[in-house]
C-alpha cells in the first residue's frame, strides 16, 4: 500500500488534539486508514445519552472518494439500516473533497437529531416512522437503551 | 576594520503570486497578476493557506508531486478557490464531481486574465476531453470543454 498521504495524517492528528464534542474517530494501529469511531446520540433525540460504535474507512482515492462509514451498533432510524449502513447524501453523490472525517461524522450526528422518513434506506423502520410517530421513537429510545448504553 | 568573504549562500525563496480565497473576493477586479514575485513579509500570514482539496499550502505541491511551482502549479476559479491544478484535475475526473468547484459546487472554470491560467488553458482543456465520462454526447462534451476554458 501506497504511504499515508499528509491529508490523512494532519486530519488525523487534529481528530486527536482537538477532537468533535461528543464524537471519537481513533485509527486502527494496523490500518491507519480505518477508523474506530464513537458517536453521542445528540440531546433531545431519541438517540439521547446513547453512545453509537461506527467504523470508518478511508478508501485508497480519498479525498476524491467519501469514506466509508457504517454503525455498529444497532440504531433504529428511518435512514440506517440494519446492516448499519447509512443513507446521507455527502457519503454518497454530494460528496466533496473539501469535506473532511470530521464534517462527516458531524452530519452523522446531525442525521440523528433529524431522522427523514421521506427519504428512507430502512422501509419499515420509515413506514413506522410516518404512521406511527410516537411509537417508532419511543421504539428508538429503547434501542438506545438496550445497545447503545456506555458500559 | 577590513571584512574578507570566504563564502556566500545566496538564499532564495518564492510564493505564488494569488490571493487568499477570502481576499481574493473582496479585491477588486482588473489588477495585474505576476506569475511568480519574491517573498515578502506582509505575505507570511497567506502562507496558511491551503489547497481545499489535499489541504497543503498553495506553496506546496499535491500528493503526487515532488517539487513545487512550475511542476505542481496552481489555477485559480472563477469563483475565486485556488487548487493545484492536479488536485482540481483529479476531481475533476471522478462522476461526483460533476464539474462542480468542491469548496463551492458551482459550476468550476478557469478564471479569465489570471497569467498562471493562462499556462493551463490548454492542459487542462485537453486533459478534460480525454477524461471525458463516455457516456455524454458530442454536444454535452463541446459544451462542458467550452464551459470550463471560456467564461
Amino acid at each position: 500500500m501506497a504511504s499515508l498521504p499528509k491529508r490523512i495524517i494532519k486530519e488525523t492528528e487534529r481528530l486527536v488534539s482537538d477532537p468533535v464534542p461528543g464524537i471519537t474517530a481513533i485509527p486502527h494501529e494496523d490500518n491507519l486508514r480505518y477508523f474506530e469511531v464513537t458517536i453521542e446520540g445528540p440531546e433531545q433525540s431519541p438517540y439521547e445519552n446513547g453512545v453509537f460504535g461506527l467504523e470508518l474507512f478511508l478508501p485508497d482515492d480519498y479525498p476524491m472518494e467519501a469514506p466509508k462509514v457504517r454503525f455498529l451498533t444497532k440504531i433504529y432510524h428511518p435512514n440506517i439500516d440494519r446492516l448499519g449502513r447509512i443513507c446521507l447524501d455527502v457519503l454518497k453523490t454530494n460528496w466533496s473533497p473539501a469535506l473532511q472525517i470530521r464534517t462527516v461524522l458531524l452530519s452523522v450526528q446531525a442525521l440523528l437529531a433529524s431522522p427523514n422518513p421521506n427519504d428512507p434506506l430502512a422501509n419499515d423502520v420509515a413506514e413506522d416512522w410516518l404512521q406511527h410517530e410516537d411509537a417508532a421513537i419511543a421504539k428508538a429510545r429503547e434501542w438506545t437503551k438496550l445497545y447503545a448504553t456506555r458500559q | 576594520m577590513q571584512l574578507e568573504f570566504t563564502r556566500v549562500y545566496p538564499v532564495f525563496s518564492w510564493s505564488w503570486d494569488i490571493r487568499g480565497d477570502d481576499q481574493a473576493a473582496k479585491e477588486n477586479e482588473g489588477q495585474e497578476h505576476q506569475h511568480q514575485h519574491q517573498h515578502h513579509k506582509e505575505d507570511q500570514q497567506e502562507e496558511e493557506e491551503l489547497c481545499g482539496i489535499c489541504r497543503v499550502s498553495y506553496n506546496g505541491t499535491c500528493p503526487s508531486c515532488k517539487f513545487p511551482g512550475d511542476d505542481c502549479p496552481l489555477v485559480v476559479g472563477e469563483c475565486n478557490h485556488n487548487f493545484h491544478v492536479h488536485c482540481i484535475q483529479q476531481w475533476l475526473d471522478t462522476a461526483t464531481a460533476k464539474g462542480l468547484c468542491p469548496m463551492c459546487r458551482q459550476p468550476f472554470s478557469l478564471k479569465r486574465g489570471v497569467a498562471i491560467n493562462e499556462c493551463q488553458m490548454d492542459r487542462l482543456a485537453k486533459l478534460l476531453i480525454q477524461s471525458q465520462p463516455s457516456g455524454l454526447s458530442d454536444d454535452q462534451d463541446m459544451m462542458m470543454e467550452q464551459e470550463f476554458v471560456v467564461r
